[in-house]
């Protein structure tokens, strides 16, 4: 039997492997409370699956030849090191995951560094908390998706969720809301009468069903009801916040009446939402509040200002720092949390240093033991990255590692153009991904079930992750690509391939940082300890409750933002008259290259499906189980549809996990936020027609 | 080049911050004549009714130039191209006037010289504050004018606990943006509210003693009253353009590129400005011209004329919702689609016109969420549902949701969504001899996510054993034992 957690999101659902053949069961843990979602309970079928890769391959004219290890790594080492000659250093790019190991992640940055020497290194997680944590840390000084546990959710009176499924991304969480619902006190916001959404049925809250896009306009609205009513709580503001004059002003301009006609939500609506939230404030007697942002909220080109307006909001009602409430992200990727601190941004080093920032390179290249000079400056985000590839100028070698950027990115059909012009393109995966079948060359690699390391949890919180069985075939992990690539390149440093001891490494390269991991050890995370960073010190209990005393910021006092509304970037048309949200569904993982090898989840959700309000159906001719055609400006997909009252009549949604006719990225807005590069995945203008299969 | 603006309201504000953040080499300077910095206009009647307090009407700083408060331009030199203050010259490439509009006095006894105290116009911040603390301790007030203005002003002041009697020559409210059925319900709301409404009123004077105002003496009756509001309407400033000699209507007149008729130089915006399709008052007119004129005056961009459309009312008022836009029953064409719902005792009415395919006119009194979402709809291009009914139904759409009953739900009915069991699944693991909750989840891992559906599997358990008492096993028969 082996404790571990499971394979998948955020929540990171503690479970137990064993048995012949190996099975997962859930084990009581704070975050889940002994739930596990159906992708948990049948995960072990993926180290089952038939075309799990177990041998080096690489690429021919008809497919793929196996090859050694040695044939495979000294290849793919000579041919960086011509594409260096010929294009420079940058001329080899990487591209990381969220749902990698902090080990691994944070062997990743280092492998870019000093190994390729490039600055063009980023990853997925810029299309998951990219905003979020662009927000927080110019509002918070710090970037921790929630910064308080989330068992204190079952404490307040009332949590605002802003674009989040999740009672379809992360399901056992939900039961963490059922005080809250008991006590009417859940407000959804989301253009989609979701899962999550219908939990607010039945007196449980409120369901606020929004125009695609127009998450900031809310929060002003919300904002000026707060100032304007009276409700802020001002001891706290004069006491621990900057900045509320510019945004008092930024708001006036956002009185309710204007806030409906953009919005939809009525001013009605908006002012019960605003007193909802007060009441439930500690300064006017409540429990507690809380406001959490999801992907449906971050995912625009105002992302960041949108999260801002969030915190603003929970500042203004001294929610952030109190005993129970404040503001939280909920982090979507495994170790979306792990995998942004620890150097796989382009603009980071461990630890969450700015790359650009001397002391921080001084202190990780004494780590590395490496001249500070050695390592690359800034790169660039990950849409820029992607557009980049194969241009004149760009990098025409890239690694890929943990991520499916042929399904997942944004404008998805021309990632795979760029894709396709590359020179040398290198995937680290376990199983035959439409990235991977790209490749030149793809390195089989482990999966969490045959690998020792930790991830960090959507709270902040450090977890192992166990070693169940033994990896199939020649698999190797990915700390031994590196250090074998590492060699052939004559990278500097040391290039430890135990888990334990790239651990120790990091934390030490944290030491200081924002994200401090330097009191953590696995034996501490063995003993059953619970550690959130910050953590510095081996006799540090850890920081469950960030703020109660003070904000990362140099003066101690959280910054208000004030922020204007920006988009959505593409408007209504009279050739493209619909939106388009995209989002998830119970059955499957991101781009559903694991879950969609899954046969259980895979038979119950085996295609995309778009999903229309009937009257819209009607209006195009649709009925049934007849498929829609939806189309942008940038491509097209085709899927069944699902009629359903549940989304707005002026507005589509697909599911995205799904690749070929039914790959809805094929369509999505590569445009990005200018502050975080977050691109606006969660609103475009579309076509629709019935399809004639 | 050096751009200066006469008039620091929510209009001539916009267009300097929009001129910085194209170009912030434009040096300019924006002229106000009030001693405030620039303020929303549109909230003094929030104030009045004391939902926004006095730092919650100031608009966001501009990104750059100057506001100068308190320093009203005399007089504009075009010759010298200078605009001439109290505190000296500020010479202009290009000058921009957003002398907005004032409020309209009727010229009746009583308010012919001068307004008498307890009469106040509610144009500016100081009008609203003075209205305010004359609400303190007034009985009751006359508001003079039905409109948006003066029907936001009631409100707030009944909210305040004065009694109020709105009058106006037209025989309805809103006469100007509502048909007289639609006038007539909120007329009804207004009237549960405490206010009187007197209609097709002739106002003959306004009464006044020791200089105050005690009432208001219309045709056949006089209204006794210690506090008269007057929102009957407003006239665009003209005054300075018309001094320098530039051609005025009822507005400054401007081609459809801004700019005054007699003179490149100088542009107007606002509710100041007579367009080719005539004066707004609106803001949101105001602030397109404000943002079409910055991207021109830096890019050179052609102007994109702005379309003032007849009506938009979205009253701020306590107790009240009206929402209208666009056309209605009397200014709809013969072709287009009026669909109503007049529910007078609710309070209720909805209306909306379709032509082709798109939404052009939506009146909403009583009914706060679908307006909202109407508004989202309003002029969109593009998909309007085949039955123009279904836009009356809101967002939702009429969604009623009914709780699950375990012995009426269909067999493939999902139980648990986290792991995908359906109530025929259930039944299949009960028949294999799963018989309690524990022993259900253990077969078909309902109740293991979210623990949602433990209820429901219970209540499935139940009925179970109520219709299949054959099915006997340990943990059932010491459950019934």
């Amino acid at each position: 039997m082996t404790d571990t957690h499971c394979p998948y999101c955020a929540l990171q659902c503690a479970q137990r492997l064993g048995g012949e053949p190996l099975a997962a069961e859930a084990r009581q843990f704070p975050t889940n409370l002994g739930g596990m979602c159906r992708k948990g309970w049948t995960s072990t079928e993926l180290l089952r699956t038939a075309d799990r890769i177990t041998t080096p391959l690489r690429r021919t004219d008809n497919g793929f030849d196996e090859v050694s290890w040695d044939e495979a790594l000294d290849d793919i080492a000579s041919r960086v090191r011509s594409i260096r000659d010929e294009h420079g250093a940058d001329g080899v790019a990487v591209f990381g995951g969220g749902g990698l190991t902090n080990e691994k992640a944070y062997q990743l940055g280092k492998f870019a560094r000093l190994a390729l020497r490039t600055r063009l290194i980023d990853y997925n997680g810029r299309f998951c908390m990219s905003a979020a944590a662009a927000a927080a840390n110019r509002g918070l000084g710090i970037d921790r998706g929630l910064p308080f546990p989330l068992a204190d959710l079952q404490d307040g009176d009332v949590v605002l969720l802003l674009g989040s499924n999740l009672a379809d991304t992360m399901p056992p969480s939900v039961q963490h809301l059922g005080p809250v619902r008991e006590r009417g006190g859940l407000v959804v916001v989301d253009p989609r009468r979701s899962a999550t959404a219908r939990l607010t049925e039945d007196g449980a809250g409120e369901h606020v069903q929004l125009v695609p896009g127009t998450d900031l306009v809310f929060l002003l609205g919300l904002m000026h009801v707060v100032l304007g009513d009276g409700l802020a709580d001002t001891a706290f503001l004069e006491e621990r916040v900057a900045g509320l004059d510019d945004v008092r002003r930024s708001v006036a301009e956002w009185w309710p009446e204007r806030v409906a006609a953009t919005t939809g939500v009525s001013e009605t609506q908006l002012r019960r939402i605003a007193h909802l939230l007060a009441d439930a404030s500690p300064h006017r007697g409540g429990r507690g509040a809380f406001v959490l942002t999801g992907r449906g909220s971050e995912q625009h080109i105002d992302g960041t200002d949108t999260v801002s307006a969030a915190i603003n909001l929970a500042l203004a009602l001294g929610l952030v720092g109190a005993e129970r409430g404040g503001y939280g992200a909920i982090t979507g990727q495994g170790n979306g949390q792990g995998g942004r601190e620890h150097g796989q941004k382009a603009d980071q080093l461990p630890g969450y240093r700015m790359i650009d920032d001397p002391a921080a390179r001084e202190h990780v290249a004494g780590v590395w033991g490496v001249d500070p000079e050695l390592i690359p400056g800034p790169g660039v985000p990950a849409v820029q990255l992607l557009q980049s590839l194969g241009t004149p100028g760009g990098p025409h070698a890239l690694f890929v590692h943990g991520s499916n950027i042929l399904v997942s990115a944004p404008d998805a059909a021309d990632v795979k153009r760029r894709v396709g012009s590359l020179d040398l393109l290198v995937v680290c995966d376990f199983v035959p991904s439409e990235t991977a079948l790209l490749a030149d060359y793809i390195l089989p690699v482990t999966q969490w079930a045959e690998e020792e390391g930790t991830m960090t949890g959507l709270e902040g919180r450090v977890l192992r992750r166990r070693r169940a069985v033994d990896p199939p075939g020649e698999v190797r992990s990915e700390l031994e690509i590196f250090a074998a690539l590492a060699d052939r390149l004559d990278a500097p440093g040391t290039w430890s391939t135990d888990p334990r001891e790239v651990f120790d490494e990091l934390a030490r390269a944290s030491a200081g940082g924002r994200a401090d991991y330097s009191g953590i050890t696995y034996d501490r995370l063995d003993a059953d300890e619970a550690l959130y960073w910050p953590c510095p010190g081996e006799g540090h209990p850890g920081t469950p409750r960030l703020f109660t005393e003070s904000f990362a910021t140099p003066d101690g006092r959280a910054r208000m933002v004030a922020v204007r509304p920006t988009g959505p970037d593409e408007v209504l048309r009279r050739d493209a008259p619909v939106w388009l949200v995209t989002g998830r569904v119970l059955e499957h993982y991101q781009s559903g290259a694991q879950t969609r090898r899954v046969p259980q989840l895979n038979a119950s959700q085996p295609r995309a499906y778009v999903e229309i309000h009937p009257t819209l159906a009607h209006r195009i001719g649709v009925e049934g189980l007849d498929d829609i055609r939806v189309t942008s400006q940038r491509g097209s997909m085709r899927a069944q549809a699902r009629i359903s009252k549940d989304i707005r009549p002026d507005t589509v949604f697909v599911p995205f996990h799904f690749a070929d006719e039914g790959m809805v990225n094929a369509l999505t807005n590569a445009a990005t936020d200018p502050i975080s590069g977050m691109p606006e995945f969660k609103v475009c203008a579309v076509t629709i027609g019935r399809s004639e299969s | 080049m050096k751009v200066v603006v006469i008039g620091a309201g929510m209009v001539g504000s916009r267009l300097a911050d929009e001129l910085h953040r194209l170009d912030p080499s434009v040096e300019i300077d924006v002229l106000g004549a009030e001693p405030y910095e620039p303020y929303n206009r549109v909230l003094l009647t929030e104030l009045l009714a004391g939902r926004a307090d006095l730092s919650g009407l100031m608009l966001p700083q501009i990104s750059g130039g100057r506001v100068h408060p308190g320093r009203p331009a005399l007089e504009i030199d075009r010759a010298q191209r200078l605009v001439r203050t109290a505190d000296g010259d500020l010479r202009y490439d290009h000058l921009v006037l957003a002398t907005g509009a004032r409020a309209m006095v009727i010229p009746v006894p009583g308010l012919r010289d001068g307004l008498p105290r307890g009469a106040h116009v509610l144009r500016s911040l100081d009008d609203a504050r003075d209205v305010k603390a004359a609400s303190l301790n007034a009985r009751h007030a006359v508001v003079i004018g039905g409109g948006p203005l003066g029907l936001e002003a009631a409100c707030g002041l009944r909210h305040r606990g004065v009694g109020v009697t709105v009058v106006d020559a037209a025989p309805t409210l809103l006469a100007r943006d509502l048909d007289a059925s639609v006038a007539g319900v909120v007329a009804e709301a207004s009237a549960d509210l405490g206010i009187d409404f007197v209609g097709s009123a002739t106002i003959e004077s306004v009464c006044v003693s020791d200089g105050h105002v005690t009432g208001v003496r219309l045709s056949g009756q006089t209204i006794t009253a210690d506090l008269v509001v007057l929102a009957c309407g407003t006239v665009p400033d003209t005054k300075l353009a018309a001094e320098a000699g530039l051609e005025t209507d009822r507005g400054v007149l401007v081609g459809h590129d801004l700019r005054t008729t007699l003179d490149p130089a100088i542009s107007a915006i606002g509710d100041c400005a007579q367009t080719p399709t005539g004066t707004s008052g609106l803001v949101a007119p105001g602030w397109a011209q404000a943002r079409e004129l910055a991207r021109n005056l830096v890019t050179g961009a052609l102007i994109e004329p702005v379309e003032i459309t007849g009506s938009a009312v979205r009253l701020k008022a306590v107790g009240l919702d009206v929402v209208t836009m666009g056309r209605r029953e009397s200014s709809s064409d013969s072709h287009d689609r009026v669909v109503a719902l007049h529910d007078r005792r609710a309070r209720r009415h909805l209306e909306v016109v379709v032509r082709d395919d798109t939404l052009v006119g939506v009146t909403c009194v009583g009914a706060p969420d679908i307006a909202a979402h109407l508004s989202t709809q309003f002029d969109r291009p593009g998909m309007i549902p085949v039955d123009p009914l279904h836009l009356l139904l809101g967002a939702s759409a009429g969604t009623m949701t009914e709780a699950p009953s375990p012995t009426t739900m269909p067999s493939n009915t999902t139980v648990c969504r986290c792991n995908g069991v359906s109530k025929g699944d259930l039944v299949s693991a009960w028949e294999g001899g799963a018989t309690t909750v524990d022993t259900l989840a253990e077969k078909t891992l309902a109740t293991t996510g979210c623990g949602g559906c433990t209820a429901l599997v219970g209540g499935i358990c139940d009925w179970l054993a109520e219709v299949d008492p054959q099915v006997e096993s340990p943990a059932s028969a010491s459950v019934r034992s």
